[in-house]
């Protein structure tokens, strides 16, 4: 039996047998199954290749600084949602002393269409200023009904959003639709940072090169995403996919605040000068303020 | 010094800080009339009141604070997220000391879902007394010298809140958002380590959550770590600070 253990144990290759096991487990308690061309051992040995190529943030290899914990629980996860490396369906990220497998969108594409089979195709497009862009909003989704380009109309600087369609095998489809703004508000939780403090795109960029391709990568993603949350919580698959992103959320933030907390010293000085910034007004004693007047005066925040 | 709790959760923040003659408001997120009760209706000593962030469980009764004539100090950020304008309101830029009767105040940026929150640095001139007071961040930049009374959030055990997820009691966009604004106990008590010394005299805990705190274990944890008096924030609570307890 595998044992899991908080302590530094390296991963050995002789590991991945567990992982077999625990997934053919799952398969055999019929919680899983995966797709007749996914083979979970072809899938771990091209991982096991990309991970003696993955280095942390000091290009110290993988292998040598993650738990023995995090790299089970990465290649389980990714061996549960199907996912092949060799796809580009995820890739590998380190985080301190963890693993992270992350999805690319082809990945998220290919999780959702296992969560609900009915899922034929996801695609996405960008819409720019001078586009004919029609959408209406049927039983709360949003349905493209037109969307005319010319290619006169491509232009990086002219983008006003984006837009992923998934279809279905009865013919239906479902849009998400992204105004620019809010494709950048969602590059600004990046780790990459590719928003500056101005919320512009930041010179040299992926996203800046090739600022449509990532429009679309985004709204896929959010497309995806909807469809692996709204699953059924029974579905093994679903419940990796959604651990998957909150490791990857925890393990962000467990960067930075190791990065950031803790280190720069401040204090106050010279007490005796007095710097107000305003002077000093006696404080008035007050009469009661009528209740409802203080309550009626909206707090926006 | 003493500090009393009027409010310390999401239901409601404030705390007054009494040294002598001269009372520091530190946050304003109660009812205007258990303020004016937590004063006994003698508002001539408030030097200030600190404002963290907009918030209303912060910020509830900053007019009234205001219009009774009591000077707030907080970010501009906040002030632009209140949408409050008085010559009561003083807007004061981050890791810029200010002087309010008897204390030095040193407001410093702190990380939480919001405009510009600031937690403050905060000495009593005549005492030395230094005393920090931070709230609603999920980790602190800074580190201090000589602190003697911490005062700091402790919102939730994140083993606790991963139970809550597993389980499904807890959905992940709530425990995102979390892990993005507040501090928990594994963060506050490496906090804690980087900044207790041998000055330090008492840690109160604020702002635990309902829901995935353990107030009994935070203190326990807390003080087993850093070997000093600590407890929790609780409402109507009256915690004596003092450098000599003897």
């Amino acid at each position: 039996m595998f044992s899991l253990s908080n302590e530094i144990a390296l991963f050995k290759k002789t590991d991945m047998e567990a992982i077999t096991k625990r997934v053919q487990q799952f398969i055999n308690n019929g919680e899983l199954t995966l797709p007749a061309d996914y083979s979970p051992e072809n899938a771990m040995k091209s991982a096991w290749l990309m991970l003696q190529e993955t280095v942390d943030r000091d290009k110290r290899p993988a292998l040598q600084v993650c738990t023995r914990e995090s790299v089970y629980n990465a290649l389980l996860s990714m061996v549960v949602q199907g996912l092949n490396p060799d796809k580009k369906q995820c890739y590998f990220i380190v985080y301190g002393k963890k693993l992270i497998c992350q999805r690319s969108y082809f990945g998220s594409i290919h999780v959702a269409k296992m969560v609900d089979p009915d899922i034929v195709d996801v695609y996405a497009q960008t819409v720019y200023a001078d586009d004919e862009f029609e959408y209406e909003i049927r039983h709360g989704k949003e349905v493209v009904t037109k969307h005319i380009q010319k290619l006169q109309n491509i232009n990086p600087d002219k983008i006003i959003g984006a837009y992923a369609t998934i279809v279905y095998k009865d013919g239906r489809e479902l849009s998400t639709v992204m105004t620019f703004d809010e494709i950048k508000q969602a590059w600004k939780q990046s780790p990459t940072k590719p928003i500056d403090d101005k919320g512009n795109i930041k010179a040299g960029s992926t996203h800046e090169k090739f600022t449509a391709d990532m429009c679309e990568k985004t709204a896929i993603n959010k497309a995806c995403k909807y469809v692996i949350n709204a699953s059924s919580d029974k579905s093994i698959i679903s419940k990796y996919a959604q651990m998957m992103d909150a490791e990857l959320k925890e393990a962000e933030v467990e960067a930075e605040i190791e990065e950031n907390a803790n280190q720069e010293f401040i204090d106050v000085t010279d007490y005796t000068v007095d710097d107000t910034p305003e002077p000093q007004v006696e404080p008035q004693p007050t009469l009661e303020i009528e209740p409802d007047l203080a309550e009626s005066e909206e707090t926006p925040y | 010094m003493r500090l009393k709790v009027l409010g310390s959760s999401s239901h409601g923040n404030c705390y007054i800080l009494e040294r002598g003659e001269q009372t520091l408001l530190l946050e304003c997120g109660v009812q205007w009339k258990q303020i004016q009760q937590g004063l006994n209706f003698d508002l001539s000593r408030v030097v200030a009141c600190l404002q963290t962030h907009e918030h209303k469980d912060h910020s509830k009764s900053i007019r009234e604070v205001m219009q009774a004539g009591i000077n707030v100090y907080c970010s501009q950020g906040t002030a632009d997220a209140l949408g409050i304008s008085s010559h009561r309101l003083h807007t004061v830029p981050p890791l810029k000391q200010f002087t309010v009767g008897d204390f030095v105040i040193l407001p410093f940026p702190t990380k939480h879902d919001c405009a510009e929150p600031y937690g403050y640095l905060i000495y009593c001139i005549s005492t030395g007394e230094k005393l920090l007071f931070a709230t609603d961040t999920y980790y602190i930049r800074y580190r201090f010298s000589g602190l003697n009374y911490i005062m700091v959030e402790c919102n939730y055990c994140g083993d606790v809140l991963k139970e809550q997820v597993a389980e499904g009691t807890m959905a992940v966009p709530r425990k995102n958002r979390l892990l993005e604004s507040h501090f928990s106990l594994e963060h506050c008590k490496e906090f804690l380590q980087a900044n207790v010394t041998t000055d330090t005299r008492k840690i109160v805990l604020l702002h635990l959550s309902d829901d995935n705190s353990d107030a009994e274990r935070m203190v326990r944890e807390i003080t087993d770590l850093t070997g000093i008096d600590t407890e929790v924030a609780d409402p109507g609570k009256v915690i004596e600070l003092e450098i000599y307890p003897y």
